[in-house]
């Protein structure tokens, strides 16, 4: 059998992990592991150099506090940032959540009306309408709109600002209960060639091991060569785990939602 | 009048709920007072001109820093009261007011210490700023916790830093000199500060940060700390490599034995000392006296017997509480099984994301049996399977209580069950086993 490995790109773990999202990382790399696919996760700081973010076959980043964000943007004003964007046009796979999301959008409007630039990749733009609104916080179900995902999504979001999709089909599904990117047009997250932007904490991988697994899945196609074909779905075969706990997990939340 | 009718009303009410035996932590009657008269704890306070007061605020070691000042200052014969543990808002403030005053408001007391929430710094303060006498605050430490609840800690931080600005100039304020934020909050705010730190020559130490960390950026200039040493979570020895921002000189009592085990209680016992020190002028030798015999607040190193065999319970209800508790558990190295129990209700945090900040990888290989029960039970199941347990021999119960009594058929006689609960999980755990629905 041919040996398989992938290097996951976590950028930021030190500024850009408030809300426990540092399980994705550790999910990603398990259900990796249980299947025989060699992982290294490469951590990038603000002073690694842009050549780790060069050879990761899969990328993830978390969401942060506002000055924790600050210095992130900074960093991601220089060659970072450029590499970023290539990889993404050029379909290396990533997980952003919350304020990553936000970033990879094309501008996001501070509660004190500061327009802050993003990197433009992801078609959406995000607006905090000020101090006194209340934040988006609660338990979230989503219907997802990508073929390889068949069960709702859950997670627990919670976000100041209000992101609007340019074109709400690449929505990564639709909001059945909770807020999603803005409480208002029932989209949540979007979908960008082989990039997911989301605002589910949870963290989301743990209890939607089918959004992992895709990852990893077209994480490895791109890699090894056998790109995903729209009209035939993935054809890159991960062998099932025992998934089980993570059912009863999801049950317990949906019944009470 | 009014206040005095509120006192009197309000004794009734902690009259009735202790012989209805509804629990003697009740914030009622505070709760109508300041319904009442939104400046109760004020105008009570301003007729006490004498008592000196003690702000104690922090994510984590508030109930055990005021229980442990308030035992120094007893030993040296003052007379104190403090509100209840966990009654942290005006109003668990209110109701302690009312339990200890007299009818007229008048406390016959020398000291009162009040814990409050994080988030209720600022309006404390404002109740007590027309106060005449002596006022200390205390800022223990500040964590994510509760991020639905209370907000992400640089919200909570700028609170501070703005409640401070409106304290009279002869407040004192204590803080942890091994946190970038607290330190450079106090130094900035001219105020008369003094530092706590820990010995860090005595206890193991690393030099590497976790993933449950908060400030470890220079909070002067926004560079990466360099940390020499890291006690736990964000709290060490650091320096910024760019502006020379630095821990300031902290106190650290050698001389004084640990009651309690882990870091973060040593911590907790030298603001306790160093207030008792710096405020009250109490001398080392009294509070080493005052502390040997401590005995735990209830659910933070409690030990209940139960059967016969000894639980102990370890409240541990954010990342860097929890990885505190788990360190506590290593380093007893006692013979036993552990029981964690995750709740999502109001006062644990809706959200439980926060776990997989927890380095549960670290006793993944655990020689005693694990329990895991809660409101989350499952999502717990979820984080110690990525973790690396090996769930043949988890036990998952989705109700508490029988979570305890297997988890107690497992133990043998002599041996311990430790327990980390969330906060109402820790309620829960205690009533299960001494019978008593609160305190």
């Amino acid at each position: 059998m041919k040996k398989y490995s992938l290097t996951i790109g976590w950028l930021y773990p030190d500024l850009m992990n408030t809300y426990g999202d540092r399980g994705n990382i550790i999910v990603l790399q398990k259900r990796a592991e249980w299947r025989g696919i060699k992982v290294e996760v490469k951590q990038i700081f603000v002073d690694s150099s842009p050549y780790s973010l060069v050879t990761s076959d899969l990328l993830f980043m978390g969401g942060a506090q506002d000055t924790q964000q600050e210095i992130v943007n900074r960093d991601l004003q220089g060659p970072k940032g450029r590499i970023l964007i290539e990889k993404v046009e050029k379909g290396t796979p990533g997980l952003f959540i919350c304020g990553a999301y936000q970033f990879l959008g094309k501008y996001y409007r501070t509660a004190d009306n500061k327009k802050l630039p993003g990197l433009g990749v992801f078609p959406l733009y995000t607006e905090n309408p000020g101090e006194r609104a209340e934040r988006l916080i609660g338990n979230v179900l989503v219907e997802p709109k990508i073929k390889d995902i068949i069960q709702p999504l859950i997670g627990f979001e919670n976000h100041g600002g209000r992101s609007y999709l340019e074109d709400k089909s690449m929505a990564l599904g639709t909001v059945v209960r909770g807020f999603g990117n803005n409480g208002g047009d029932r989209t949540e997250g979007i979908v960008y060639k082989n990039s997911f932007g989301t605002y589910l904490h949870g963290p989301i991988l743990p209890k939607n091991p089918q959004l992992a697994d895709l990852l990893l899945t077209r994480a490895l196609e791109q890699k090894y060569g056998e790109p995903f074909d729209s009209a035939q779905g993935t054809k890159f075969h991960l062998e099932p785990l025992d998934d089980s706990l993570e059912q009863k997990a999801r049950e317990a939340i949906i019944k009470r939602l | 009048m009014l206040n005095s009718f509120l006192i009197l009303f309000g004794k009734l009410v902690l009259f009735a709920s202790r012989t209805l035996n509804f629990g003697s932590g009740s914030t009622w009657p505070g709760h109508i007072a300041m319904e009442t008269n939104a400046n109760f704890v004020r105008d009570v306070l301003k007729k006490n001109p004498e008592l000196k007061i003690v702000l104690i605020a922090g994510t984590n070691g508030k109930t055990t820093t005021s229980l442990m000042l308030m035992k120094i200052l007893e030993q040296s014969g003052l007379k104190v009261f403090r509100n209840e543990a966990g009654a942290n808002l005006l109003n668990g403030i209110a109701s302690s007011i009312i339990k200890k005053s007299n009818l007229t408001g008048r406390l016959n007391f020398d000291i009162a210490i009040f814990e409050v929430d994080e988030n209720n710094l600022g309006e404390a303060i404002k109740q007590l700023i027309v106060h005449s006498s002596q006022l200390s605050v205390v800022l223990l430490n500040l964590f994510r916790d509760q991020l639905d609840r209370y907000g992400e800690v640089n919200t909570v931080a700028a609170k501070w830093e703005d409640a401070l600005k409106k304290l009279k100039d002869n407040t004192l304020v204590f803080t942890n000199g091994d946190d970038p934020k607290l330190s450079y909050i106090a130094q900035k705010s001219e105020l008369e500060a003094y530092y706590f730190g820990i010995d860090h020559k005595s206890s193991v130490i690393s030099n590497k940060l976790g993933y449950d960390v908060d400030f470890t950026y220079c909070p002067q200039c926004q560079t990466k700390l360099k940390y020499e040493k890291v006690s736990y979570s964000h709290l060490g020895k650091f320096v910024c490599p760019k502006c020379g921002f630095t821990n300031p000189e902290t106190e650290t009592f050698p001389s004084l034995l640990h009651p309690l085990i882990g870091k973060y209680n040593i911590y907790n016992q030298n603001a306790a000392a160093l207030v008792a020190q710096k405020a009250f002028d109490i001398s080392e030798k009294v509070i080493r006296t005052a502390l040997v015999d401590f005995k735990p607040a209830f659910g933070r190193q409690e030990v209940i017997k139960y059967k016969g065999r000894d639980v102990l319970i370890l409240l541990s209800k954010n990342p860097a509480g929890f990885n505190q508790s788990i360190d506590a558990v290593r380093t007893l190295d006692k013979k036993g099984n552990i029981l964690f129990a995750l709740n999502d209700r109001i006062p644990d945090g809706r959200d439980v994301s926060w776990i997989w900040d927890v380095d549960f990888e670290v006793i993944a290989e655990l020689r005693g049996k694990v329990f895991i029960s809660g409101d989350r039970v499952y999502d717990m199941a979820l984080r110690l399977k990525y973790g690396g347990f090996d769930l043949v021999y988890t036990q998952i119960h989705a109700e508490l209580k029988d979570a305890i009594e297997a988890a107690m058929e497992e133990t043998e006689k002599g041996e311990t069950l430790f327990v980390l609960p969330t906060y109402s999980a820790m309620l829960e755990v205690r009533k299960i086993l001494t019978g008593k629905k609160i305190l």
